[in-house]
């Protein structure tokens, strides 16, 4: 059995109060729980005050680029289907900069597990509107207030393929830790949004902004429907927050539907081919 | 003997599969070829024209003069008149254009054909593909042989169909121009088996061969056939292939899956390999092998999407912000394509960098015969150098960036018990770990510096020279898919009593400063000229920047059209 000290690694450089504390108990707390050890999975980290968890995490991974961890991500998976693939990142990184591929990765239905940090703001370089930023909020790059609406996440994975998304909220570990482990286990494409309080640039959305406008989606509430998910992804309009799988349904994933994955790994493959068969239609 | 067949006509009228059809009607009959196809970025109407040249012995260009004008439309003859001479065969429609101009005259009344049979207007390329065979001598059977393998896939009814129209043609020369039949296709009496291959298809075939198993594209003339090729072939090669949703993807998931220890790949033109730049600046700091095949088309931006150019170079030599090694690789030809295809594959693995394989429309599209003996010698001996690969946890503590004298680090594959490590795009510590201590960053900017020095004691490769350096006046300077023009004009230039020599290059980036200079010290008293397809003589800047090499005398083009030996012979005086 490992434990959560075997998944830390440096000490973390995140601001006294930071969400990003809580999350990287909880992503060690998950990884435990499902028996994972930091040679079993790879971690792919987007850039920003999120992705610096690569050396406060023990475990293969990519420190990619901006915007890109996502698109980097799903080449280890259809490479090694059997190593379980999560991603981390800001809302910047994944649904700004990297936005088309966090569109395509869903459409794919590709079996990873992105972790991603919402706290409205670009942290790591000091308080600029992140996509999720509600309209009119001011910043330094938007010192008149953000004149786009926000993007809705859970709506876009919802609609574009994804087949597992989840919101949690950085306050309640036990909580994240729960919504990562079913994630990482369900197949096909999982969408964990952690409501992230970022207490150093964004002062609307702080944990007692948050407090009152979160609730659990009780055991009622049936994840396979896809409009009444669509709904419950809706009501960030009106500034409540479902915490919970709000859809859940069954697909095969990518690497699942490549026969030239069935048997082994593209890593383990040996071949021996006859270049004949190459050749015959240049003749 | 060379002979330029050429067919022309509106987009949609199936003038390529024509014109590989020629091509491989002329490699069956024991000749050789070297094609080229031009046409817009359209898919209907527009002019399409493919020229077929046919030696008996190997060609590795097309040339100006065409000796059969095969005319499917009035624009074809008004377009390419200025290339014909007297002796030239020009075969139409008097139904659709009067020709008043001196060339040997074949008129084959298409339009009536067509309409007495009832037939789709795009019969027509058949009947004159019948006709060329006709006239040129060529096998019946090797014709109809042809027509089946085109159309199998199609259905008996439709290969006989075509084969019903092809006869057509074949039969009215045999009818009517008996006496200007040419021995030009005659089948001979020992053929050897030749493939005819693009520079995209060498490219593919290459990447079989040296055991890529993961490759992504987004379509970007002028290799999306690679794309397309690779893609067909998967259940056979095991290979995944992925057409993501753009190029940044496209090279960053090829990362992914390389750093998960599958060789992988990508191909793109300038335009999607701009999008490309900041992850292979990437795959330089974390160390990530990857082969990136460059076909180049006439910039700026969008440019001429189907012509022809060299304008990339110095981008591709430089491509990515921050200093990391990287290798350029430029083959000249389709047998270069493939063993350097899986060159760049062993070298990307070796030193564990960016191998960028570049060429251009000319070379990535254009067909060459070559002799499949040639081919398989190569591609059965070939054996995969994947250089510090491990697989086993090392009993001393792992390091994935440990200070080494060659500059490369032991790579274990991701998910090996024991151990764990990042490909971190920020500056690194032998353990992987992120820093920003200056000391131990110059460490790690000096072990990867360290693989120049490595690659050019190891793997660089020299110029080859071709023809005498000694005896000649004249010497040509060129790098990759100028090779063929320039050697065909060597010849021309020969029959003239001019004496030249080539020195061409495939290794461009880096090069080995002092070997390059000795090489150039031969060259003193000798003319000296660059050729390139580009404006700005950019291998002759990188020459200047690498090895302090200046070439005075240039011949550019960048009208989109490929440089053809009779130019380059024209430019000599």
């Amino acid at each position: 059995m490992t434990t959560v000290q075997d998944f830390s690694g440096y000490t973390p450089t995140w601001c006294p109060g930071c969400g990003d504390w809580g999350i990287g108990v909880a992503i060690k707390g998950a990884f435990v729980k499902l028996g994972l050890d930091p040679s079993s999975l790879c971690v792919v980290f987007d850039i920003g005050c999120s992705g610096n968890m690569n050396d406060f995490l023990n475990a293969y991974a990519m420190h990619a680029l901006h915007g890109r961890s996502l698109a980097t991500a799903l080449g280890v998976k259809i490479a090694n289907p059997q190593l379980p693939v999560v991603i981390v990142g800001g809302d910047g990184g994944i649904y700004g900069e990297g936005g088309n591929h966090f569109l395509h990765a869903c459409r794919g239905n590709h079996d990873v597990t992105v972790i991603v940090h919402d706290n409205s703001v670009y942290g790591l370089t000091t308080g600029q509107v992140a996509p999720t930023a509600d309209k009119g909020m001011k910043s330094k790059s938007t010192p008149f207030g953000i004149i786009e609406t926000p993007v809705n996440p859970l709506v876009l994975a919802v609609t574009q393929g994804a087949t597992f998304v989840a919101q949690t909220f950085a306050g309640d570990v036990n909580h994240m830790i729960e919504m990562i482990k079913r994630g990482i286990e369900h197949k096909g494409f999982s969408l964990i949004n952690i409501l992230q309080p970022c207490v150093t640039f964004n002062k609307i959305n702080t944990y007692q902004y948050y407090l009152p406008r979160v609730y659990k989606l009780g055991l009622e509430y049936k994840p396979e429907d896809q409009r009444e998910a669509i709904g419950k992804a809706m009501e960030s309009t009106v500034e409540k927050f479902p915490l919970g799988v709000l859809y859940k349904v069954e697909r095969p994933s990518f690497t699942d539907q490549l026969p030239q994955l069935s048997g082994k790994t593209l890593v383990e493959k040996t071949y021996d081919l006859a270049f004949e068969a190459f050749e015959e239609e240049f003749i | 003997m060379k002979f330029l067949w050429k067919i022309g006509g509106e987009a949609g009228f199936g003038i390529m599969t024509t014109g590989l059809s020629f091509a491989k009607i002329a490699t069956q009959s024991g000749y050789h070829i070297f094609d080229y196809a031009e046409y817009p970025s359209l898919i209907r109407g527009g002019h399409n024209t493919y020229d077929v040249l046919v030696s008996d012995e190997e060609v590795w260009t097309s040339q100006i003069a065409i000796d059969m004008l095969v005319c499917l439309n009035k624009d074809t003859y008004t377009l390419h008149k200025s290339r014909l001479k007297e002796s030239s065969i020009v075969v139409y429609d008097p139904e659709m254009f009067e020709i008043t101009d001196n060339v040997q005259k074949i008129s084959v009344p298409l339009k009536s054909m067509i309409k007495e049979a009832k037939a789709f207007q795009i019969m027509v390329n058949t009947i004159t593909l019948g006709a060329s065979a006709g006239l040129l001598g060529a096998d019946e059977e090797v014709l109809y042989g042809m027509i089946e393998t085109q159309f199998a896939k199609k259905g008996e009814k439709v290969v006989e169909y075509n084969r019903d129209f092809a006869k057509k043609g074949y039969d009215y020369i045999l009818e009517h121009y008996q006496a200007m039949v040419t021995p030009i296709l005659k089948k001979r009496s020992q053929i050897e088996t030749k493939l005819v291959m693009t520079g995209n298809e060498a490219f593919s075939y290459g990447a079989i061969v040296a055991q890529c198993r993961f490759f992504s594209g987004y379509p970007m003339t002028p290799t999306s056939n690679v794309l397309t090729q690779l893609a067909g072939w998967q259940e056979k090669s095991g290979m995944v292939v992925r057409h993501s949703e753009d190029e940044i993807a496209v090279i960053n998931t090829a990362l992914g899956a390389s750093f998960a220890g599958a060789r992988s790949a990508v191909a793109t033109s300038g335009g999607g390999f701009a999008l490309m730049v900041e992850a292979i600046s990437y795959a330089g700091v974390a160390e990530i092998p990857i082969v990136i095949f460059l076909g180049q088309r006439p910039g700026p931006a969008t440019g001429m999407p189907t012509w022809t150019e060299q304008g990339d170079l110095l981008f591709a030599c430089h491509a990515g912000h921050g200093e990391f090694p990287k290798i350029v690789l430029a083959p000249g030809d389709v047998n270069e394509m493939i063993e350097m295809t899986a060159e760049a594959f062993d070298l990307a693995d070796i030193y564990q960098t960016p191998v960028i394989v570049i060429s251009d429309k000319f070379v990535c599209e254009s067909h060459k015969s070559v002799p499949k003996m040639n081919v398989d010698l190569f591609s059965k001996s070939y054996q995969p150098n994947r250089g510090k690969l491990i697989h086993e946890v090392p009993p001393e503590k792992y390091l994935r960036y440990k200070i080494s004298d060659d500059g490369i680090s032991p790579r274990l594959i991701p998910g090996i018990k024991g151990s764990f490590y990042q490909a971190n795009s920020y500056d690194h510590i032998e353990d992987s770990h992120t820093t920003e201590d200056g000391e131990l960053r110059k460490l790690q900017v000096e072990k990867r510096g360290r693989k120049w020095d490595t690659y050019l004691k190891t793997h660089y490769k020299l110029p080859t020279i071709y023809g005498d350096i000694t005896t000649a006046t004249h010497v040509f300077i060129a790098y990759g898919p100028n090779k063929g023009s320039i050697k065909e004009a060597q010849k021309l230039l020969k029959e003239k009593g001019i004496e030249t020599a080539f020195i061409h290059f495939t290794h461009v980036y880096p090069l080995d400063r002092q070997k390059v200079r000795d090489i150039f010290a031969m060259t003193k008293d000798k003319k000296c000229i660059l050729v390139e397809n580009n404006s700005q003589g950019q291998f002759g800047k990188l020459l200047a920047m690498e090895a302090g090499i200046e070439i005075e005398e240039k011949i550019l083009k960048y009208d989109g059209r490929p440089i053809y030996p009779e130019e380059i012979v024209a430019s000599i005086k």
